[in-house]
């Protein structure tokens, strides 16, 4: 026997699911991760999905993350002051 | 650490690249999928828009999204893919053509074979496979019988054996009539 979990705690989230019969039920669910952050300056990127990774495996490669060298580990400014410094140094 | 770039310092930057980007200026792309790449101005199609080619993509670009580098190259306007291919391996910097995928060489996903219980696997094979040898033989024979319509009422047994082989576009008149 596993042990049962409590879900009505704060590590779960409330989903209002509307039922058959019109009418609304609560479910409790597991709350979704933080948001991926820059690694250099650690604003929030964007077109970052927040899922849990089973969703994130329903998802194609091109919606996980943008198309761009250090898309997904660095935001867009940031990348391209890396890439203005790499052409400086040369 | 640089900072990051305000207005301002953006519209300096672009005054100063209408100064530098000529034809010929080799540049490195610093936004978007050809990020870190190197490219050469062909063409100014704007005060702010240069047509670029090289390790990127042949494309349309904001100037704001160019790097000029100390580097130049002798190429003429509108220059060719090949002729700034040439330029650059002159300098040292390779470009790898890719080209588009074939449709075959991807491995496609198969479905899961589901299992038959052992009837209808005996079954399927014993029907297909000694009609399609019949069919082949029996259709090029029937089929000049088959346009005159009044033969086939005499004799019943050879409109059943024609009605099974061929496809059902030409046999849809024999059954019908029966009745
Ligand atoms: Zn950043």
């Amino acid at each position: 026997m596993a042990a049962t979990i409590f879900k009505q705690s704060r590590s779960f989230r409330v989903v209002k699911v509307k039922a058959p019969g019109n009418r609304i039920v609560v479910h409790w669910r597991k709350r979704n991760p933080k948001g991926a952050h820059c690694g250099k300056c650690g604003t929030l990127l964007n077109g970052m999905p927040r899922l849990r990774p089973v969703e994130l495996n329903k998802l194609s490669k091109s919606q996980k993350r943008p198309e761009r060298p250090y898309g997904g580990m660095l935001c867009s400014s940031c990348t391209r002051q890396v890439f203005i410094e790499k052409a400086r140094a040369k | 650490m640089m900072q990051k770039e305000s207005e301002t310092q953006k519209d300096e930057k672009g005054d100063v690249l209408k100064m530098v980007l000529e034809i010929g200026r080799v540049c490195i792309k610093t936004a978007g999928r050809d990020a870190g790449k190197h490219c050469v101005v062909i063409d100014m199609l704007d005060n702010n828009v240069a047509l670029i080619d090289g390790a990127t993509r042949r494309r349309k670009c904001n100037i704001l999204h160019l790097e000029p580098t100390a580097r130049k190259v002798d190429i003429s306007k509108d220059a060719d893919h090949e002729a700034v291919k040439k330029a650059f391996s002159q300098i040292g910097i390779d470009i790898k053509d890719t080209a588009p995928k074939k449709a075959g060489s991807r491995p496609s996903k198969q479905p899961r074979k589901k299992e038959y219980p052992a009837e209808k696997k005996k079954k399927k094979p014993k029907e297909a496979q000694p009609l399609k040898d019949a069919e082949k033989s029996k259709v090029i024979d029937v089929v000049p019988e088959k346009e005159v319509e009044v033969q086939p009422e005499k004799n019943p047994e050879q409109k059943k054996k024609a009605g099974k082989t061929l496809p059902g576009g030409t046999t849809v008149k024999a059954p019908s009539k029966k009745p």
